[in-house]
């Protein structure tokens, strides 16, 4: 030993001397040949080189000579140079010296091969550790030293790329510190740590205008491929010695991966590395699943070499971080490659199973944020729950409970929990809420009856959740209080699964509730379970056998029906074949006529002329049509008569639509008894639809015909406590739709005809003709000839018409009174706005009293449906109203009503949804002299009122959960500032009649401001 | 011999081939629409007639009205109130028998009048009227012979009967009259026939009332009580050659029954069927008088016949309706085809002889009240409630 580090230091030594003396050669060079010959003294003596090639007519001849003799030493000589060179100070020196003194004053001049040789080599053939921690620093060297900077930079970048990418230096270090292990003390842990950071930090230090291979997502790429390959080098070299790996620590080789890995994802390439990693794990876990299924799997997997990179990977990433972003991506590209069940499941397993158990922060990674917090498809939160929750290989794909269900029950729980809370409800985004139901439906699913009884309050739980889903008034949100009680029903009892909504009739929940992309629907088909496969195909085919079924009734039935024809021809004419009653019609029939039945013949005969109609009958026709408001009222009081109610909704719009003279006095009574008659529970099952459908037509119709009584009903009953959430919401509905028909409401007016009152006689006939204008086509009079007396005061004339164009010949009926198409067109139809004078009728009385609570209403808090729908509808009231003084009256009022705190700010976003409509309606409706002459007069209402507007809209822009809301209130803004420009506007010009008018501008103008975003305002002004 | 049967199974087949095509061509075939639509009654028509030879239709209304129709030009010849119009006319009859210019009303104030037709109209006064103090449902009916060729083979004893029939019209009802010959049946002093379940028969020339069915005064035989069955429905006389020129009459009751009486025997009927469970509306016999059809209040109509020797009625078709109700029928003169009016609206009609449905006439939106054929059995009409007369053209008989 002690010989061996003497002759070491002594190597040293000699190595320093050299470099000392190449430095030095360098620092004195005048010729580049110099510089050359020095590098070259010094190159030869560590590196084997090609002379031949080498410097042959790049460099004088002097110098050539010098070169070519320099005496090669050995290559075990070399080597121990090599080693005291790159191990010790030397390399340093020289690579200061080599990358800015040379790189800077000579590498210009050195010709090609030269570089190559004496230059490039030091960098490329040197250790790769070595060699990075000089480059490294380099990148980020000032220009200082009267250095030409760029020239310097951008040759470390070119000796970076030629160094780690194209020489795989990255996949040398990593070698180098797994063949480093007599000299283990050497590569402590942090340095293996600041080299990976090092690695990792070259993308970051590259200059812009560095080649394209050093940017992030190409370098981390060519990086991560090397070192994967690492791993797969590895299998071959380390197939022999096991024990290599059976150390219990990781080796600093994989260290040196694991740290790499991390830096890259902290540097936010994970998706990157994934990329690379993801399809080779699943080639290696599909080589193996294929290969050998029979045997226990966690044997194979364990016992086949290619597994151990995989194995201590994880392991070696210390970085939770690093950990976590890894799992996501891993788990979204194994959904874009259809990794099956199986697949994912040992591929989690091989990369986790350690980490899992034994580092809580990866297990809690998995059992609370990846369910809890994340988001991801449904399939991975399959894999998910069945690796970290389940912990158990999946049996022919689909989730299999293990032996122990404390994970499953613990984190049902946890779930429940969250799931369960109305808070939840209301905040949570779209997607989490279908991820976190489905996690609450997926792993109910695997419990059993019994072990949900053992369980303290998950019922209640459930029982929660699914109620306060229920009430919501989004759809989605209700379809997942469905499914989870249509699973939660199957447990408890599999025989009697409760559906709750009528579109969930299949067993297969879509816990996607229709969320997916269409191509993340492909995904599903591919590669969500074969059970749901299996599943979905038997639901494929089950429409189609009832397709074949129906088919084949329906052959049946025509066979029966042939059948039936035939049988009946048979009975029609039992005698047809024998008799000769079809012969009667022949001559041949003559010869055999009997005598005895030829009264019968007869009859026959003349009966085979008595063809049957289409004798097909109902009885549309036969049911009492109400002609009579009246009566309509009085069948829909008479609940137990569906019948009569549901033909009394059938007339009820038109007869309303008619408008007869009562009108008046039974709107009220109509009106009330439309709202409370029982569409749901009278209709047919599946028209149930269609009644209410009906039934809220006639109510717009009579808002539209009879405003006044009908509203002044309809507002009573808003508040009525006799009056439940559907009623309210349907009365609010068929007020939103009456006043938009209002302002639509359209008048046919008759054009004036011009014709002369007065007829001129001028023409050729006798006064008493009567005058030839008519429709064209028409055939002169003529003198009918009167058979009566001779005293005959009067003339008839008689001429024959065409047909109006256009008039329908239907039967022997004559319609005279169908309007031709040339009457329409000398009609002028245009739209009014009806609305406005009817508009203090919708508005004010349905504002009064939305935040009484009382028997039955409280809108504010448990009926925040019918809260939104009134806001609602009198934000679509303001937009009817749009532009008209009612606009303006009414939109104080409103305006207060929406900002008021617990309207504004309202828990649930469907109330928020509809106070950003209301106010971005009003901020339309207004007309811009209204609110400049408001600003003008300083009414302080209206103009703090819609300061307030944008104030809150920022509000929501900032910190809303919903992304609805977020939407709405940009568009909000918008308006806003569109309306504080027009308003500005006609400032300008009530500014200048005020000057014309020498009438100086009230003080109090200043009170009053709009303020225009800037960020908007100027893409209007624009 | 054996070719010829060998030829017509041949035929047959074809027959049968070719008629299976046009049976289901016809499947589809849109039933016909009325050739003709009157209008102009303010009130439900309550009933048709056509008059024997001429091409006038009688029709009358519930408010009294009696309107003589054109038949060829489809317009009012003439109108007049007969009947007060809160009573209202219930039926109107024609018949050859009784004249070609006469038509007869009956007015639910409790007469029959008989009206001569004058040159397009009616006669200022009506020539008979007969106070019958009856207050019902009960269509009058005039008293039916069998058909000319059939009455011929009778001989002429049957002739000068003719002369005396014209006189005669039976009507019926609770208190329903028919008119008959003199000669036919004699009756004295007849307790007023004011009860609803007996058949009164009168003379229309003399507006005396003949006889009464049943006959309570002369003894009949006391096991048939006809009260029990109700009120007496529908009636139909008629003049069976077999009977020797004694009138029959078919009375329906309100329990379903029918009785077949002649009027020889007026204390016991013929016979008593009951094929119906509801009250009978309708009766219609043929022109043959061998058979008929009859219509009720419930789901069915029955086509009978009617043995005259053995003195029996037998159901020779019943036909089940999805919808009850009949209030009229009719038999075309030709016999093939008859024709019920339904409380449905509709009017269907049926093959006579194998009383199967040959169409299902949906025109009227209100209930039909009754239908009637011409004599030359060319069109009908069917009278409904919505105020209108219609006319149908169906399967016109080949001349």
């Amino acid at each position: 030993m002690e010989v061996a580090s003497k002759r070491r230091r002594e190597l040293e030594a000699a190595v320093l001397d050299k470099v000392g003396e190449v430095i030095s050669a360098v620092r004195s060079a005048q010729r580049v040949d110099q510089v050359i010959c020095a590098l070259h003294s010094l190159a030869v003596l560590l590196f084997p080189l090609d002379y031949s090639s080498l410097l042959s007519g790049s460099i004088d001849q002097r110098y050539r000579d010098q070169v070519l003799s320099a005496k090669v030493p050995s290559e075990e000589e070399r080597w121990e140079w090599w080693q005291a060179f790159y191990h010790g100070a030397a390399y340093p020196t020289l690579a200061r010296v080599l990358l800015l003194d040379v790189a800077s004053n000579w590498l210009a001049c050195f010709p090609l091969s030269a570089r190559v040789h004496v230059y490039d080599v030091f960098f490329v053939r040197g250790l790769s550790s070595e060699v990075v921690q000089t480059l490294v620093p380099c990148l980020q060297q000032n220009a200082s030293d009267g250095h030409d900077i760029n020239y310097v930079l951008s040759n470390t970048e070119r000796l970076l790329v030629h160094c780690l990418l194209e020489n795989d230096g990255v996949l040398q270090m990593a070698r180098e510190f797994c063949r480093s292990e007599d000299s283990i003390s050497e590569w402590t842990k942090p340095t293996v740590a600041r080299l990976a950071q090092m690695v990792a930090s070259i993308p970051d230090k590259a200059r812009l205008r560095a080649p394209v291979s050093l940017s992030s997502h190409l370098f981390f790429k060519q990086i991560t491929i090397q070192l994967l390959s690492l791993a797969e080098k590895r299998d071959e070299k380390v197939l022999d010695k096991v024990s290599f790996f059976s150390k219990s620590d990781v080796d600093d080789a994989l260290q040196f991966v694991g740290e790499t890995f991390s830096r890259i994802c902290r540097r936010g390439s994970a998706d990157v590395l994934l990329s690379e990693i993801s399809p080779r794990i699943l080639r290696h876990v599909q080589s193996l699943l294929s290969s050998d299924i029979d045997s226990a799997v966690i044997d194979v997997f364990e016992a086949h070499p290619g597994s151990q990179f995989w194995l201590k990977m994880i392991e070696a990433i210390k970085d939770v971080y690093a950990v976590e972003r890894i799992s996501e991506q891993l788990l979204h590209h194994l959904v874009t490659e259809h990794a099956s069940d199986v697949e994912a499941y040992w591929i989690l397993w091989l990369l986790f199973h350690r980490t899992i158990r034994h580092q809580t922060s990866v297990r809690s990674m998995f059992v609370d944020k990846f369910v809890l917090w994340k988001t991801f498809p449904i399939c991975c939160l399959r894999w998910i729950l069945q690796f970290a929750v389940l912990e158990c290989p999946p049996d022919s794909n689909s989730l299999t409970k293990g032996h122990s269900i404390s994970g499953l029950v613990d984190t049902l729980q946890r779930l429940l929990a969250v799931w369960s809370k109305k808070e939840f409800v209301q905040s949570a985004s779209m997607e989490q809420q279908t991820y976190v139901s489905a996690a609450v439906g997926l792993s109910l699913e695997k419990m059993s009856k019994e072990e949900l009884d053992e369980t303290k309050d998950v019922m209640h739980l459930i029982l929660q959740g699914v109620s306060c889903r229920l009430e919501s008034p989004n759809h989605l949100v209700r379809k997942m209080a469905s499914g989870v009680a249509l699973v939660f029903s199957k447990v408890i009892d599999p025989k009697n699964p409760l559906y709750l909504d009528d579109s969930c009739s299949s067993d297969i929940i879509d816990w996607e509730f229709g969320l997916a992309t269409p191509d993340k629907g492909n995904l599903d088909t591919s590669d969500c379970t074969e059970k749901d496969v299996l599943k979905s195909k038997a639901s494929i085919l089950a429409p189609e056998s009832d397709f074949n079924h129906t088919a084949n009734r329906g052959m049946s039935n025509n066979v029966k029906s042939k059948t039936k024809k035939l049988s009946e021809f048979k009975i029609a004419d039992p005698d047809e074949i024998i008799d000769p009653v079809t012969l009667n019609n022949e001559p041949v029939s003559d010869i055999d006529d009997d005598d005895d039945n030829a009264s019968e013949n007869s009859e026959s005969s003349s009966d085979s002329s008595l063809q049957p109609y289409d004798l097909s009958d109902d009885d549309t026709d036969l049911k009492r049509k109400f002609s009579q408001l009246v009566d309509v009222v009085g069948a829909l009081r008479k609940s137990d008569d569906a019948d009569g109610v549901e033909r009394a909704l059938d007339v009820a719009e038109n007869l309303v639509r008619a408008s007869p003279d009562e009108l008046r006095h039974v709107a009220s009574d109509l009106v009330r008894t439309l709202v409370q008659v029982r569409c749901s529970d009278l209709a047919v099952e599946g028209e149930e639809e269609s009644a209410e459908d009906k039934r809220q037509r006639a109510l717009v119709a009579l808002l539209v015909t009879c405003p006044f009584e009908s509203l002044d009903t309809l507002n009573k009953l808003l508040y009525s406590p006799n009056v439940d959430i559907s009623q309210r919401i349907m009365i609010l509905d068929v007020m939103t739709d009456a006043a938009q028909e209002l302002a639509n409401a359209k008048t046919v007016k008759p054009k004036h005809r011009t014709g002369s009152l007065i007829t001129s006689i001028s023409e050729s006939q006798p006064w008493f003709l009567p005058s030839g204008s008519g429709p064209p086509g028409a055939t002169s009079w003529k003198e009918i000839s009167d058979t009566g007396t001779l005293l005959n005061w009067s003339s008839r004339y008689e001429r024959e018409l065409p047909s109006k164009s256009g008039q329908i010949k239907r039967g022997k009926t004559r319609r005279w009174s169908l309007r031709s198409s040339s009457v329409q067109e000398n009609q002028m139809e245009w739209s009014h706005n009806k609305f406005p004078v009817h508009a203090a009728a919708f508005m004010l009385p349905a504002m009064q009293g939305f935040d009484k609570k009382r028997h039955g209403v409280d809108l504010l808090d448990r009926d925040f449906v019918v809260l939104g729908k009134l806001i609602y509808m009198l934000g679509v009231c303001m937009k009817c109203a749009a532009m008209h003084p009612e606009a303006s009256a009414l939109a104080p009022p409103l305006l207060d009503l929406l900002r008021s705190r617990e309207v504004s700010h309202h828990k649930e976003a469907y109330v928020r949804r509809a106070v950003l409509f209301a106010a971005s309606c009003i901020l339309v409706a207004l007309h811009p002299s209204y609110v400049a002459s408001s600003l003008v007069e300083g009414n302080l209402e209206v103009s703090k009122g819609l300061e307030w507007v944008r104030i809150w809209a920022l509000h929501v822009v900032e910190s809303d959960t919903d992304r609805e809301c977020y939407t709405m209130a940009m568009t909000c803004l918008q308006l806003h500032s569109e309306m504080a420009f027009q308003a500005s506007r006609a400032l300008e010009s009530v500014e200048t009649t005020f000057k014309t008018r020498s009438v100086g501008l009230p003080s109090n103008l200043s009170q009053g401001t709009i303020k225009i975003p800037t960020h908007k305002g100027n893409i209007d002004f624009v | 011999m054996a070719t010829i049967v060998k030829l017509q199974h041949i035929s047959s087949f074809r027959g049968k081939g070719t008629r299976n095509l046009i049976r289901e061509g016809m499947s589809k075939r849109p039933t016909p629409d009325p050739v003709a639509v009157l209008r102009g009654h303010r009130a439900s028509v309550m009933d048709a007639s056509f008059h024997p030879s001429r091409p006038l239709l009688f029709t009358g209304s519930a408010d009294g009205e009696l309107r003589i129709w054109d038949t060829v030009q489809h317009r009012t010849v003439s109108s007049a109130c007969v009947h007060s119009a809160a009573h209202g006319i219930i039926c109107v009859a024609s018949s050859p028998f009784i004249g070609a210019n006469k038509v007869i009303s009956q007015g639910r104030d409790g007469t029959v009048k008989c009206w001569d037709i004058e040159d397009g109209g009616l006669s200022r006064n009506p020539s008979v009227t007969i106070k019958t103090n009856t207050y019902h449902f009960c269509k009058l009916s005039l008293v039916k012979k069998p058909s000319a060729h059939a009455l011929q083979a009778e001989g002429h004893s049957y002739h000068d009967e003719t002369e005396f029939r014209g006189t005669f019209d039976l009507e019926s009802l609770d208190d329903s009259k028919e008119k008959a010959e003199r000669g036919l049946t004699e009756c004295s002093n007849v307790v007023r026939g004011e009860l609803s379940h007996e058949v009164e028969v009168w003379d229309l020339n003399t507006a005396e009332r003949l006889v009464q069915l049943p006959q309570s005064s002369v003894g009949g035989s006391p096991n048939i009580s006809t009260s029990e069955r109700g009120m007496c429905m529908a009636v139909q006389a008629f003049l069976p050659t077999e009977s020797q020129g004694s009138l029959n009459v078919l009375a329906g009751y309100e329990d379903g029954s029918m009785l077949w009486w002649d009027i020889r025997h007026p204390g016991v009927p013929v016979t008593s069927i009951k094929f119906h469970s509801e009250p009978v509306l309708s009766i219609s016999i043929d022109e043959s008088c061998r058979g008929g059809i009859s219509g009720a209040a419930d789901n069915k109509i029955v086509m009978f016949s009617l043995d005259h020797s053995m003195g029996s009625c037998v159901v020779k078709k019943e036909i089940s309706l999805e919808r009850p109700g009949i209030s009229g029928t009719s038999i075309r003169p030709d016999g093939k085809i008859a024709a019920t009016a339904g409380w449905d609206h509709r009017v269907r009609i049926y093959n006579y002889h194998k009383g199967n449905a040959l169409a299902i006439l949906k025109y009227h939106h209100a209930t039909c009240n009754s239908v009637s054929y011409s004599s030359d059995s060319k069109l009908m009409a069917s009278a409904s409630e919505d105020r209108t007369v219609a006319l149908w053209e169906l399967y016109p008989p080949k001349t």
